[in-house]
């Protein structure tokens, strides 16, 4: 027994492990109040489930193992494919629309990025079976309220629409080899490699200049990038996908995020699974999305009767690598440390101060007054409190010296109540 | 927060375009970082930046690990060329200039809108040339070290796909497995840090995989090309969070350096 745990796993402990669980509860919260109910899918399911429809690089990054029985496994690596099974097999006679919030830890066997192990944490939503830009739009401000929830600052959701590249690639008749070669290229955001596209593919004038302009439907200005990519559609689908995409703006409306909102129909990284508009979020200082989202309108249809389907999750890892570098990630203040010094009386005192909600540790170790002081001191504890005849309270002040307050008085103490009184004024 | 998104509108039909100077004054305190490669690339780099007429760092023989451009309005970091890709990944450095062969090597989330017209070179197989796999006045005794494959002593013809197991010294054994693994050939690559010349020479592998700027190197090794793997130059790498969220400042360097490219 060496102790070491696997490359790509972590222990989170104290505060680190604190403000990961208030996080997560804290943006179950914000999927709960727009009326996301829980949803705990198993961490591990058939493999034949959870990678039907992802990506070559999504599927190689999958935890996978044999049952007893012979059956291969995977663990999770999202939550979206499970929740899609279980409305598609089993809830897809109840009336829809379906909303459904998660949060747990995920898996994928790819190299540990910044904030973020092989096991790292998701929390999001799923809005099963409405098919409206409202629901996206729905999705898209959840999103953006539970990252302004998580505290995360002059963040920006990049929105592109997969159906306009399609419908484009659907109008170009490409070779697998240059629709690979285009991929990359946008991809990439490599105008040598949309050059030599160009340079190499015989096109027709109409088609030409959609693939040209494509590296200019990037940016903030939604109704220019909008109109500019009106003038050059192809074909049906195209028209479709940015008629879409204005339905969804203007459904935006009423949320208060345009100002965050980018558009990048060239952006075309995703799952694999999604159909219509697909999203991430980015912020100042991280190299990488802290959430992602989209409309997969087929999946749920592997499972079941066919429903349509928007959600997003969000990287906790990552947020949690934003709140450290902003500073304001909140110390939790530890348990008061009770002294009943084995009367019976203190221990139900104790019981009636958790039942107000109060967090209190009992000391068990039979400590003298100095011995558990010293132990609150190395130990983060504020408050000590010493049964004589009711409890007497001893704070740490400024200086780590404690002092004796006199009788307790309840409202001074950690705990519940205290949380409660902090919480509207966030 | 609204007032600093500027429309990162890109390209010359660019009608919706801010005021440049509006946007860059809001957000002024989040000024950019440029990752510049050490060694081969350093010089060329900073003389491609001056020429594009964006600020460079004065002096950058000094120790300091990020240096500020003489107007303050960029830092940059010289980093080793390897870590440029992942400055930039992960966000922290804004954007960057590397080779290509390293942007492939190592095969980071990154942006690249421009090859950059300097560091061109090839990512070559070399093998000894026939007779010359050992240095001079140590070929009696070294014929037993220096294991040479048949097939690799009548060179630039012969199919890789005829050798069965080859051992190739490599810096970039990810590009080297790949093109192995395209032709069939289960290669034995052998990662070094540097000087993979001496590979053949001390018998330690068949082949090598380098980056080849004029063949000097190669030939005083008794060494040959065989075939080019990746034809490789400078080019400009991006962050992804970065082009959108400094789309203004970024535009503006992306458009400079692009007249210099085409």
């Amino acid at each position: 027994m060496n102790g070491h745990v696997p490359f790509g796993v972590a222990d989170y402990f104290w505060d680190e492990a604190s403000s990961r669980q208030s996080l997560l509860d804290h943006l179950m919260e914000t999927f709960r109040g727009w009326g996301y109910g829980d949803v705990i899918p198993p961490m591990f399911e058939f493999d034949s489930t959870l990678s039907a429809q992802y990506d070559d690089r999504l599927r190689s990054g999958m935890y996978r193992f044999l049952d007893r029985d012979g059956s291969t496994l995977s663990l999770r690596p999202e939550f979206t494919t499970s929740v899609a099974r279980l409305v598609g097999a089993r809830l897809h006679d109840r009336p829809m629309p379906q909303r459904f919030c998660y949060g747990g830890s995920v898996f994928r066997y790819l190299e540990p990025q910044a904030g973020r192990q092989r096991e790292f944490w998701q929390v999001g939503g799923e809005l099963i079976g409405a098919p409206s830009p409202a629901a996206d739009a729905e999705i898209l401000a959840l999103t953006a309220t539970a990252l302004k929830a998580a505290g995360l600052k002059g963040f920006r959701l990049i929105v592109g629409h997969i159906g306009y590249y399609r419908s484009l690639l659907e109008a170009l008749a490409l070779s697998p080899q240059q629709t690979e070669q285009l991929q990359w290229a946008l991809e990439r955001k490599s105008e040598p490699i949309l050059d030599d596209f160009l340079r190499d593919t015989p096109l027709r004038t109409g088609q030409r200049q959609a693939v040209e302009t494509l590296p200019q439907m990037v940016g903030g200005n939604v109704d220019g990038i909008l109109s500019l990519a009106e003038r050059h559609i192809q074909n049906r689908g195209m028209h479709a996908a940015l008629q879409n995409l204005r339905r969804i703006v203007d459904a935006l409306l009423g949320y208060d995020i345009l100002d965050s909102l980018i558009i990048d129909l060239t952006e075309i990284r995703n799952l694999g699974y999604y159909t219509g508009i697909s999203f991430e979020a980015i912020a100042p200082g991280l190299g990488t999305a802290v959430a992602s989202g989209g409309r997969y309108d087929d999946l749920v249809g592997r499972f079941g009767p066919s429903q349509p389907a928007v959600g997003a999750a969000l990287g906790v890892d990552r947020l949690l690598v934003a709140q450290r570098q902003d500073g304001a990630e909140g110390r939790r203040r530890q348990a008061a440390l009770a002294l009943p010094h084995g009367d019976p009386d203190a221990l139900a005192q104790v019981q009636k101060l958790r039942q107000a909600g109060l967090h209190i540790q009992v000391d068990v170790n039979n400590r003298t007054v100095d011995s558990a002081i010293a132990y609150a001191a190395e130990t983060d504890v504020r408050d000590v409190l010493v049964w004589e005849d009711g409890f007497q309270h001893h704070r740490r002040n400024g200086q780590g010296d404690f002092v004796p307050l006199g009788q307790l008085d309840e409202s001074r103490l950690p705990g519940w109540t205290e949380a409660r009184r902090e919480e509207p004024s966030k | 927060m609204s007032s600093s998104v500027a429309a990162p509108y890109r390209g010359p039909a660019d009608t919706f375009e801010q005021s440049q100077p509006a946007a860059a004054g809001g957000r002024s305190e989040q000024s950019l970082l440029f990752a510049l490669p050490k060694g081969r690339l350093a010089q060329d780099s900073l003389f491609f930046l001056a020429r594009a007429g964006l600020s460079i760092p004065t002096g950058t023989e000094s120790r300091k690990l990020i240096l500020p451009a003489a107007d303050g309005s960029t830092g940059f970091v010289m980093s080793k060329p390897r870590d440029v890709p992942t400055y930039v990944e992960h966000g922290a450095a804004d954007l960057g200039i590397c080779g290509l062969d390293v942007l492939r090597e190592t095969d980071r989330a990154v942006y690249e809108p421009l090859l950059l017209p300097f560091g061109h070179c090839r990512l070559s197989v070399a093998g000894p040339a026939d007779g010359a796999a050992v240095p001079p006045g140590e070929s009696g005794d070294s014929d037993d070290l220096a294991v040479k494959p048949a097939s690799s002593s009548n060179l630039p013809g012969t199919p890789l796909r005829y050798m069965s197991q080859p051992r190739i010294a490599t810096e970039y054994p990810r590009l080297t497995r790949r093109f192995f693994a395209e032709r069939g050939v289960n290669a034995e690559i052998i990662t070094l840090g540097g000087s993979v010349e001496l590979g053949p020479i001390l018998g330690l592998s068949d082949l090598i995989v380098d980056v080849v700027q004029t063949g000097t190197t190669l030939r005083m090794n008794g060494l040959v090309e065989i075939r080019t793997i990746l034809e490789s130059q400078a080019a400009l790498v991006v962050n992804r969070a970065s082009y959108q969220l400094k789309a203004a400042e970024i535009n503006r360097i992306v458009e400079r350096m692009r007249l210099l490219t085409t």
